[in-house]
């Protein structure tokens, strides 16, 4: 029984294996009842033994029955998992579901079928997976780059739901489109950092400095440029405040490169000068764009254009000054030669000084001075007829006295080198004397009807010219009295010589009569007599003369304040006024060297020299300082000085009051002298010479 | 740049000596200004900056001083000594000294030595480049009649004006003795001598108010061009006034110069034309001395008191650096031809 079951469940085993074994257990069996019969086993027994062998067998099978069983269902759920997964994935990257041919139903090998296709959809899936992460890696990368003032750092994660390709597909299309973008915005940045470079160049500003603020990855040209909106933004700003900037500035030179041309025209600077800011003017009506240059509007440059022009300006207002002295100077000799004399020297002081405060602007001052110079110049056109009168009068004036004096000179007729020219002069002079009274009348005739016509009084150098001219004929009348007296003396006196003669029969000599005269020649040196005396040259003046009438008012008075001085006392006193010794004080001098010598007195300095006894000026000792003065003062008689007259004004060109320079004279020094002179410096360092070696002399 | 046409005396510079400035001198390279005081100091200004740059103090006062180069220069000390100051390093050596107070010193390019003159009645020349003892700088010393008062170079010249109004001319090259004696044609002490930058011939000045123009041509016609002026006067209530003229300085360029006298005025004169061409406003003190820069646009005035009147109170010793316009220093043709007084000029001259 046991056998047959064992073939029939184990068919698979090999037939005479069974076979052997079937044979062993009946073998075994009969070996069993052989025992059991020697034993003498009961029957019952025997079959409870066999009951018992054939449990435990039923039992073993029905064990191996329940593995296999097992083993099936395994693998049966193998197969499913294996097959759901393949969907899953197949699904996941959307790919086509894979079928696998079922064979003959066997299990095992279903699935040894299966088992592959998995794999490979696997690795497949891992690949897909590895593609997303490497597009979505790139992909986050650029996003953040773009944004990243808003740094999400929640990394992009794998959708495991969706592989597919078509999604892939998506994301790298979605990567081109940022790796675009952020191409775009490289140029973009690199755009605008070329314009702030240019801008920054322009300016003078530095442009690491201002990119670095911006974001420091900017400024290195091999580094990777930041390109986040926040930078691309900040990089707008910048360039926009830049370019305001630039506005402004550009107004600023452009203004300046305006006044920098107008301040050229005005005073024609030379070319070469103007060059160096060819470039500024270059771009006066240049346009925001077109201002390229590195540096045209950096502030430093600017400074500098700003220095020249208010260098110019300052220029053109000493330029204009200037002009306005020379329109002055012009104006004030118009009025020279014109004769008219109008006190302008403080007016033009506080001209200029209102120029320098800036209260009067200078072309104001020059307009008012041009329209002076035009008034002048119609006075002077107005005056012309009567000045050129004045003119011939007062050299008609010069030819009178210098006829005057010439008669006096007795040696007149002797017959010396250009004695015919003289001869002829006073042949001409005397013509010239005889139309003066004519002349005068005509001159007076005609101011007259010019101050009627004008309302005021015609001046000639700020003298009234009608006074001059009756002070002339004044002068004139006495003088014709006086002549007249002179002949009747010299009758009365010829009649007494004659009856001298008569009595004693000789004759005096009559050279002697003009002695007196003498000192009246010193004064006219012939026609060219100053006509523009100041008091200085007044006191120079020793009689009343021609040319007196032409002095001032004031000298006028000195002149007759010196008349009432005995003529030879004043001619030695007017010797000492010249170099200031009477009524005069000698600041910040001392004489107290060789003149106190001659005084015999210590004067202490800085008193007034005329209290220094008088009898001692007296020019009778060689050698002594008083003298010399005397002598030199001398010279300065015999040519009248002209002295700036106090109505000169300052700027204008003046004579110096020059003297010859005196010969060398020789003056023993020091040796028989008490004190010895020493300059400030010594006296003030207290330096004195040794007391023997200031009497030696070299 | 400051604006100036004779109004307001010029930029004042700052820090300046707290006594009497003896004299102050512009370089021939720069715009520094050198100047020596009797505050016992040597001080180097920066004319066109308007600031002090350096400064030498002394044991005595200053008399005089000049440039060497633009970098160093020489003084001359009441303490009769002559030193030699390099103002990159403050440095100062001692070139040598003379037997009194070394009233002045001049540098001749030329010969390439100083040359210093003393209250001792002697002329010294030094060699600045032997500066290790007195053996060895000194070139010579000649004696004068008088004390030197004032000395002055141009080109090979050397004019020495002493008291007792001697002027001495020497050639450098030859200073054994001088090459011409004079006595002085004004009639008071010698204040001043400058030569023309022309090198015909020296102005010299005097304690009262005059210059005289002198050429050195020996011959009757280079003699008959001398002439002498009076000027730094004033007449105030008819009493006249006579100033000395401590300071004479000649234009580079236009050889025009300027004088300065006790009175606090600087006047500007043509001496070819025989005209003033400019008077400034007065300054506070008297003028002790001036100098023109190298290109004449500058000229520095010390107004200092210059002990005319003894130890009196006056007001402080200030330096004014004034811009010169040219209108102030060129020579001006005649502005109108007047027949009378060129005529008169001539019988003048």
């Amino acid at each position: 029984m046991i056998g047959s079951m064992m073939r029939s469940s184990l068919s698979g085993l090999p037939q005479d294996q069974l076979m052997q074994m079937e044979t062993t257990c009946g073998t075994l069996l009969y070996e069993l009842q052989i025992i059991w019969d020697e034993v003498g086993e009961k029957d019952m027994d025997r079959d409870k033994m066999l009951l018992e062998l054939e449990q435990e067998c039923l039992e073993v099978y029905r064990r191996k029955v329940d593995q296999a069983n097992k083993l099936r269902a395994q693998l049966k759920r193998d197969i499913a998992e294996s097959e759901a997964e393949l969907a899953a994935i197949c699904s996941v990257m959307s790919e086509p579901p894979v079928h696998v041919k079922k064979k003959n139903n066997i299990l095992k090998e279903e699935l040894k079928a299966i088992l592959p296709h998995l794999e490979a959809m696997r690795k497949l899936k891992a690949d897909r997976r590895k593609q997303f992460v490497v597009v979505l890696e790139q992909i986050h990368k650029i996003s953040v780059e773009i944004e990243s003032g808003e740094h999400n750092s929640s990394k992009m994660v794998v959708d495991e739901s969706d592989l597919s390709l078509t999604r892939l597909e998506e994301l790298q299309r979605l990567l081109e489109s940022l790796q675009k973008e952020k191409t775009g915005r490289l140029k973009q940045v690199l755009d605008q950092l070329n314009t702030l470079n240019s801008l920054c160049l322009v300016l003078g500003m530095d442009f690491k400095q201002t990119v670095n603020e911006i974001h420091p990855t900017l400024d290195h040209s091999e580094n990777s440029k930041n390109i986040s909106n926040a930078t691309i933004e900040q990089l707008g700003v910048a360039i926009k405040r830049l370019r305001d900037v630039k506005l402004q500035r550009m107004e600023v030179l452009q203004d300046l490169a305006t006044s920098m041309l107008e301040l050229w025209n005005l005073m024609d600077t030379p070319v070469e000068e103007q060059h160096s800011f060819q470039n500024v003017t270059r771009n006066i009506a240049a346009s925001e764009q077109e201002i390229t240059e590195p540096n045209t509007l950096s502030l430093d440059f600017i400074k500098c254009v700003e220095a020249e022009v208010s260098r110019l300006d300052e220029l053109k207002m000493s330029k204009m000054k200037q002009l306005i002295m020379k329109k002055n100077l012009d104006l004030e000799d118009l009025r020279r030669r014109t004769h008219i004399v109008v006190d302008m020297d403080s007016e033009m002081d506080i001209a200029i000084e209102a120029i320098e405060s800036g209260a009067i602007a200078p072309c104001l001052v020059l307009e008012q001075i041009e329209n002076k110079i035009s008034n002048v110049k119609e006075e002077a056109f107005a005056r012309k007829e009567i000045l050129d009168k004045v003119e011939k009068w007062l050299i008609a004036c010069g030819e009178e006295s210098w006829l005057e004096e010439y008669n006096r000179d007795d040696n007149r007729y002797s017959a010396g080198k250009g004695a015919h020219l003289t001869l002829k002069r006073a042949e001409k002079a005397r013509a010239t004397v005889s139309k003066l009274p004519a002349m005068v009348e005509f001159l007076v005739g005609k101011t007259k009807a010019w101050e009627n016509e004008r309302n005021t009084s015609f001046t000639y150098d700020g003298v009234n010219l009608l006074s001059m001219l009756e002070d002339y004929i004044i002068l004139r009348q006495e003088k014709e009295l006086e002549r007249r007296r002179q002949r009747d003396q010299k009758k009365l006196h010829g009649q007494f010589i004659a009856e001298q003669e008569v009595l004693f029969g000789s004759k005096p000599s009559p050279s002697k009569q003009h002695s007196v005269k003498k000192g009246a020649r010193n004064s006219m040196g012939g026609p060219s007599g100053n006509r523009r005396f100041s008091h200085g040259g007044a006191m120079l003046q020793q009689h009343s003369s021609r040319q007196d009438l032409l002095l001032s008012a004031k000298a006028n008075r000195i002149r007759k304040a010196d008349n009432g001085t005995p003529g030879t006392l004043s001619s030695v006193r007017r010797g000492l006024d010249v170099v200031g010794l009477q009524g005069t004080f000698v600041k910040g001098l001392s004489f107290n060297g060789r003149d106190t010598t001659e005084a015999h007195t210590t004067r202490k300095p800085f008193t007034p020299l005329s209290s220094v006894p008088k009898p001692a000026m007296t020019p009778s000792k060689p050698t002594t300082d008083i003298n010399i003065a005397v002598s030199s003062s001398e010279d300065e008689n015999r040519i009248p000085l002209p002295i700036q007259t106090p109505k000169t004004p300052k700027t204008s060109n003046m004579l110096m009051s020059t003297t010859p320079a005196p010969e060398p004279r020789s003056i023993v020094y020091s040796a028989h002298n008490d004190e010895i002179e020493y300059s400030f410096e010594e006296k003030r360092a207290g330096f004195k010479l040794p007391p023997r070696e200031s009497s030696h002399n070299i | 740049m400051q604006m100036m046409n004779g109004i307001g005396g010029g930029t004042e510079l700052p820090s300046p000596p707290s006594d009497g400035i003896s004299n102050l001198r512009f370089s021939n390279h720069s715009d520094h200004l050198l100047v020596s005081s009797w505050d016992k100091t040597v001080r180097l200004y920066d004319a066109r900056e308007n600031v002090l740059k350096g400064e030498f103090f002394h044991s005595a006062a200053v008399l005089d001083c000049c440039f060497h180069d633009d970098s160093s220069g020489f003084s001359a000390g009441a303490d009769h000594t002559v030193r030699r100051h390099v103002f990159s390093t403050g440095k100062e050596e001692i070139l040598g000294r003379h037997k009194a107070p070394v009233r002045c010193v001049e540098y001749s390019h030329a010969a390439g030595q100083v040359i210093t003159g003393s209250w001792d009645k002697t002329l010294k020349c030094w060699d600045p480049r032997g500066a290790s003892g007195q053996e060895r700088t000194l070139v010579g010393t000649y004696f004068q009649p008088e004390r030197v008062y004032s000395i002055a170079l141009v080109g090979t010249r050397l004019v020495v004006a002493t008291a007792g109004r001697h002027v001495n001319i020497y050639d450098l090259r030859n200073m054994s003795q001088p090459e011409q004696r004079r006595e002085s044609s004004l009639k008071y002490q010698t204040r001043c001598v400058r030569c023309y930058p022309n090198g015909t011939g020296y102005a010299l000045s005097s304690v009262e108010g005059r210059v005289a123009m002198e050429f050195f041509d020996t011959s009757d016609s280079g003699q008959a061009k001398k002439y002498a002026f009076k000027c730094h006067r004033k007449t105030e209530d008819g009493k006249d006034f006579v100033y000395p003229v401590n300071a004479i300085a000649f234009h580079p360029i236009y050889g025009t110069f300027s004088t300065g006298g006790c009175d606090g005025v600087v006047n500007v004169w043509d001496g070819n034309n025989k005209k003033r061409l400019f008077q400034y406003t007065k300054y506070p003190n008297s003028i002790s001395a001036l100098s023109f820069s190298k290109d004449g646009q500058l000229l520095a005035v010390a107004s200092s008191y210059t002990y005319e009147r003894g130890d009196v109170p006056h007001s402080p010793d200030s330096i004014f650096v004034r811009n010169v316009n040219e209108i102030e220093v060129k020579p001006k043709p005649k502005m109108y031809s007047n027949p009378e007084s060129e005529a008169k000029s001539k019988a003048r001259v």
